[in-house]
């Protein structure tokens, strides 16, 4: 299948964040671009600015300096709205902190995007819940389930509405070897399925060698190798 | 969004403390507007109605400035006025012991000629003959509302006194009213023959006013009959309503203070939903964070958050209005014996509900709501998908905010004291000010908190140890939650301290003004149509008995008529006074010195205080007051203090007033005794004189000044209810914020317990922290009390009623305000610590 993903450009990009008086620099001049359909694993130490780049890329957070676009669209040039719009027409996210509604069920979070975007469920939040073997924790409330059962929540959230650009966060950082091995299966063949571009954070090094490349948070730098 | 809303009725249902604060903060707000509208809205009816119905098809009325009409003029208006369609009526109220507390309105008619004017009467007298009627003057015509109230039937005996005078009067017809309108129109009215009208109410000769029919546009002019000297020259012919619109004009001020009270509580509701919907937000922001994070936008969450305010102003408008509608059926009462009291007697029956009064609370709610809300709305609107928004950081942030909002808060309330040195007499621009100055106050509380704070981590670390110091450090880190409690609880309590400032105030100034106006040893007077406005006149001979006795060493005369004068209304006082009494007058600066010996001769009058503010006139200026044959202009010469009449009182002697009125009576007399008499002892001596079927109030100094100081006590008592209702509010809601506040620490609570705490350091630590909360907020309404309680006083006050008070500040009146407040702030503890000093840690820690 012929890529449907965007690509993604970030062109001499800084951010730093003030805190109490000072100012903490944590990208710098960074650069990158990721080819349609290109899968991206970021690695770097804790605190490197991983994060930060995965909000960058989303629109969550804006750059101090430089560009960053997605196909043709500059995020900066975007309004607050339009930047809002992107992200639920555009961009699945799996956060670091896993970032489920409290009050929704699960079954009611993984509806969310698509009811965000328009889209009726279908049987869709069923067997996507069914492949992360959760289906019959569907109407149980997020602070019922512990962290891995969160994480996997997380990920299906993520890839419900088929979004174009996949950002994961550590999607595997609190799972047991067997459970991350099937939410990364998943998440690969999701990603295949629908051509999108994926761009994940992780500390491990076997998730990384799946991925079409490598991209390290090196002081401020993103270097590719 | 249906997602988003199942979402947020999780919330609510989840936080069903919070909801049912707010729920209950806008029913409260609403209550009190509606009821109060209700109660002063039923007053107003019943009087229009009963004006109404009496009035019937009457277009305009013949009266007379100076007094009653004489019999005569009758005959002038139809013959040489040519007005065909004419009634005569004579006016005035009795008492029955059938229906004691209510005041009946005495309506003489002359059946002959109501037919055109009054289809009731004429229907009813027509159904069962006239010949009774017209036969025995003393016989009666009452509704059905009254005959059932009373037990009467066509035959009965109903008993009345009037001008002093017991009677029988017969029931010779009862009246089916055929609308409510009727019903109520005449519920209290007494129909009668002309003739026994005038008997019964001592006007024999004279008409109270002369009722017209005129065709459009054919209105005659008396400027002719006037010259021919057929009717005299303060004759006035206008339209019908028009002297009772002027009447129901004189609680306008009234009215306006009363509904400044009421929409007070709609405020402190605000502060209420405020409160409960910050909270709300305040505990969402992840959430809210992660939804936008999603893909959800600002609008969205804005509007979601608008939606809930909504669905809880609604609810809490619907609920305030049953409540108001109960509410308002107890306050009626006290509102109606105010204006009875006050201003005019008037009798209500019952509270009609009025849909566009319950629409007008229901949207005053509603929207009241809605601007508490947006605040929150537009904050929660702002929250960070990034997910880094801290609490840390959000205290941070509103710390830096407290110094701005403080700032402005005093620019805000120095703007309010700008509008209030606006030289105008108009209320609501005085009200406005009000209100600027205590919103402005309030802004300034958070930061005052942390002033008073720091101040006082010193003494409550040396008092309870950690605890203490862990209790102010947490007023401080939570301020942006506890600012808003806060301010309401000042708020409340300063407002508590300015009406009890100002009450108070009023009190030792009337008190004084009574000590120096009540110079005679007894006072006589008729009872008049409410126990506390003496009406009618003195028999001679009681005057001439009185005066005479042995131990009675002079008198001073009171003649007081209340004038209509196109849309003037006040009080004319002609005084024949004792050079005893001369000391009643307190003269204030400006007054000419010669003042009394001017008013003594006639050459000039005296005014009070409230006539001379409210006409904008002074010393030097004159003027007009109409007399029965020619009108005089005089000059002021002196103006003095007086409490007894809101729309201002002129003073003459009696030489000028009987140079102008051909009357001769006398409403009320002051008897000065021989030194050393006894004065009850005298006015038992004078009762015993008065023949079996008179009655006179016969009063001493001292139960004249305690009637007039229960009736003072009396009109403040709305008041009071209101400022009650109002503090009501105020602390349900700082109940509830701060309750909530404390269980939303329960997550830290239950980690300082897993850490080691121990539940008795835990509950210790609770009740210091809001303890101290209150504390504050009784040290801060002390100044913000006193700079409202001068401004009630000095401002609102003189611009509502005319009359300076002297400010008198209470020391307990302060002290009560702090303990108050740091009552509040400790109940509003006591809760919340128990269940965290009884919940195990694990159960606080689980969840989000
Ligand atoms: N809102 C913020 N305010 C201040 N500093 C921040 C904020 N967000 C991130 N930082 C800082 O920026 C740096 C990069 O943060 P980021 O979350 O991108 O790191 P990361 O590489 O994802 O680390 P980890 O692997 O631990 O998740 C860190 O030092 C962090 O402390
Ligand atoms: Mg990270």
């Amino acid at each position: 299948m012929t890529p449907t993903g965007p690509s993604i450009a970030l062109i001499d990009v800084d951010k730093s964040y003030a805190e109490g008086g000072r100012t903490h620099a944590v990208l710098t001049g960074a650069s990158l671009t990721i080819a349609p359909g290109e899968r991206v694993a970021v690695l770097g130490p804790s605190g490197s600015g991983k994060s930060t780049l995965l909000n960058l890329v989303s629109g969550i957070d804006l750059p101090d300096a430089g560009t960053v676009r997605v196909d043709d669209i500059d995020l900066g040039g975007l309004d607050e709205r339009s930047r809002t719009q992107f992200r639920r027409d555009r961009v699945g996210f799996v956060f670091q902190f896993f970032n489920l509604i409290p009050t929704l069920t699960v079954r009611e979070n993984l509806a969310l995007p698509l009811e965000l975007k328009g889209e009726d469920p279908g049987d869709r939040i069923g067997e996507l819940l069914a492949q992360v073997g959760l289906a019959d924790r569907a109407d149980s409330f997020p602070d019922r389930l512990s962290g891995g059962e969160q994480q996997r929540v997380a990920v299906a959230r993520a890839l419900v509405h088929r979004p174009g650009l996949i950002l994961a966060d550590e999607p595997t950082g609190n799972l047991d070897v067997d459970t991350g091995g099937v939410v990364v299966d998943l998440l690969e063949r999701l990603v295949a399925d629908a051509g999108a571009t994926l761009v994940v954070v992780t500390h491990s090094a076997s998730l990384a060698e799946r991925m079409d490349r490598t991209v390290r948070v090196d002081r401020g730098q993103l270097v590719s190798t | 969004m249906r997602l988003l809303t199942r979402s947020s009725v999780r919330y609510w249902l989840g936080h069903r403390l919070q909801t049912a604060l707010s729920i209950l903060g806008v029913a409260l707000g609403v209550a009190v507007v509606l009821s109060i509208d209700m109660a002063i809205d039923a007053s107003r009816e019943g009087f229009r109605i009963s004006a109404e119905t009496v009035a019937g098809r009457a277009t305009h009325t013949l009266t007379r400035a100076s007094g009653d009409v004489p019999d005569r003029w009758l005959g002038v208006v139809r013959r040489d006025l040519g007005v065909r369609l004419s009634a005569p009526i004579v006016e005035g109220y009795a008492r029955s012991d059938l229906v004691s507390g209510r005041t009946l309105r005495v309506l003489g008619v002359d059946p002959l000629s109501e037919g055109p004017f009054r289809s009731y009467l004429a229907s009813a007298v027509n159904d069962r003959g006239m010949g009774r009627f017209v036969s025995d003057p003393f016989a009666v015509y009452v509704s059905s509302v009254l005959a059932d109230g009373a037990g009467l039937t066509v035959g009965s005996d109903l008993p009345v006194t009037a001008a002093g005078r017991s009677w029988i009067l017969t029931v010779a017809g009862i009246i089916d009213p055929i609308d409510d309108l009727q019903r109520s129109g005449l519920a209290d009215v007494l129909l009668m023959d002309i003739a026994g009208a005038q008997d019964l109410l001592g006007s024999v000769g004279v008409l109270t006013r002369i009722d017209l029919r005129l065709d459009d546009g054919v209105e005659p002019t008396l400027d002719r009959a006037i010259a021919a000297g057929l009717l005299t020259a303060d004759a006035s012919l206008d339209p019908i309503g028009t002297r009772s619109e002027t009447l129901s004009g004189m609680i306008g001020a009234f009215d306006v203070n009363l509904t400044a009270l009421s929409l007070l509580a709609l405020v402190f509701g605000m502060f209420l939903i405020y409160n409960a919907v910050t909270f709300s937000v305040v505990q969402r922001r992840s959430l809210f964070g992660r939804l936008r994070a999603v893909g959800v936008t600002r609008g969205e969450v804005v509007r979601l958050i608008l939606r809930e305010a909504a669905v809880v102003g609604v609810v809490g408008a619907l609920v305030g209005i049953g409540l108001g509608v109960l509410l308002s059926r107890g306050l009626v009462g006290m509102v109606s014996r105010t204006i009875n009291d006050l201003y005019f007697a008037v009798s209500v029956r019952g509270v009609e509900v009025d849909p566009l009064l319950l629409l007008k609370a229901a949207s005053l709610g509603v929207g009241a709501t809605l601007v508490a809300a947006l605040p929150p709305a537009l904050e929660a609107g702002g929250a960070n998908p990034r997910l880094a928004a801290l609490r840390s950081e959000i205290e941070v942030r509103a710390r830096q905010w407290v110094p701005r909002i403080a700032a402005g808060g005093l620019g805000a309330a120095a703007l309010g004291g700008l509008v209030l040195t606006v030289p105008t007499r108009s209320l609501i621009v005085s009200f406005t000010g009000l209100f600027l100055i205590i919103t402005g106050l309030a802004l300034a509380t958070p930061g005052g908190t942390l002033v008073v704070v720091r101040l006082a981590r010193p003494a409550l670390t040396a008092l309870l140890g950690v605890e203490g110091t862990m209790a102010a450090r947490g007023v401080g880190a939570s301020l942006s939650r506890t600012g808003p409690a806060i301010a309401a609880l000042v708020v409340a309590v300063s407002v508590t301290v300015g009406l009890g400032v100002m009450i108070d105030s009023f009190r030792g100034s009337l008190t004084r003004w009574l000590d120096g106006t009540l110079q005679a040893d007894i006072y006589v007077s008729l009872p008049g149509a409410t126990p506390s406005r003496a009406a009618g006149t003195l028999w001679p001979s009681i005057v001439e008995d009185f005066t005479a006795h042995p131990a009675v060493v002079g008198h001073s005369t009171y003649r007081g008529q209340r004038r209509v004068e196109g849309g003037d209304v006040y009080d004319l006082v002609a005084l024949d006074l004792d050079p005893r009494g001369e000391a009643a007058f307190a003269f204030l600066p400006g007054s000419e010195p010669d003042a009394l010996s001017r008013f003594r001769a006639g050459d000039a009058v005296i005014v009070s205080e409230p006539y001379a503010y409210r006409r904008g006139l002074d010393v030097g200026a004159s003027v007009r007051i109409s007399g029965e044959h020619a009108g005089v202009d005089v000059p002021i010469a002196g103006v003095f203090r007086d409490y007894g009449s809101e729309q201002g009182t002129v003073m003459m002697g009696r030489v000028l007033y009987d140079r102008l009125h051909s009357d001769r009576g006398i409403t009320s007399l002051g008897l000065f005794l021989v030194q050393g008499a006894d004065s009850e002892a005298v006015v038992t001596e004078l009762l015993r004189s008065v023949p079996e079927d008179r009655s006179v109030i016969v009063r001493t100094n001292d139960t004249l000044r305690s009637a007039s100081l229960e009736v003072f006590e009396r009109t403040f008592r709305v008041t009071a209810v209101l400022r009650l209702l109002a503090f009501i509010v105020a602390f349900v809601g700082v109940l509830g914020a701060l309750a909530a506040l404390q269980l939303e620490r329960g997550r830290e609570l239950g980690l300082l317990r897993a850490t080691g705490m121990t539940p008795g350091q835990l509950w210790r630590g609770v009740v210091a922290q809001t303890g101290l909360l209150g504390l504050a907020a009784g040290v801060l309404s002390i100044p913000m009390g006193l700079a409202l309680s001068w401004v009630m006083v000095y401002v609102v006050n003189k611009r509502s009623f005319g009359w300076t008070l002297d400010m008198r500040v209470a020391p307990d009146i302060l002290l009560q305000a702090v303990v108050l407040a740091v009552v509040a702030a400790v109940l509003a503890g006591l809760g919340p610590a128990r269940t965290m000093a009884k919940t195990r840690p694990a159960v606080a820690l689980r969840g989000e």
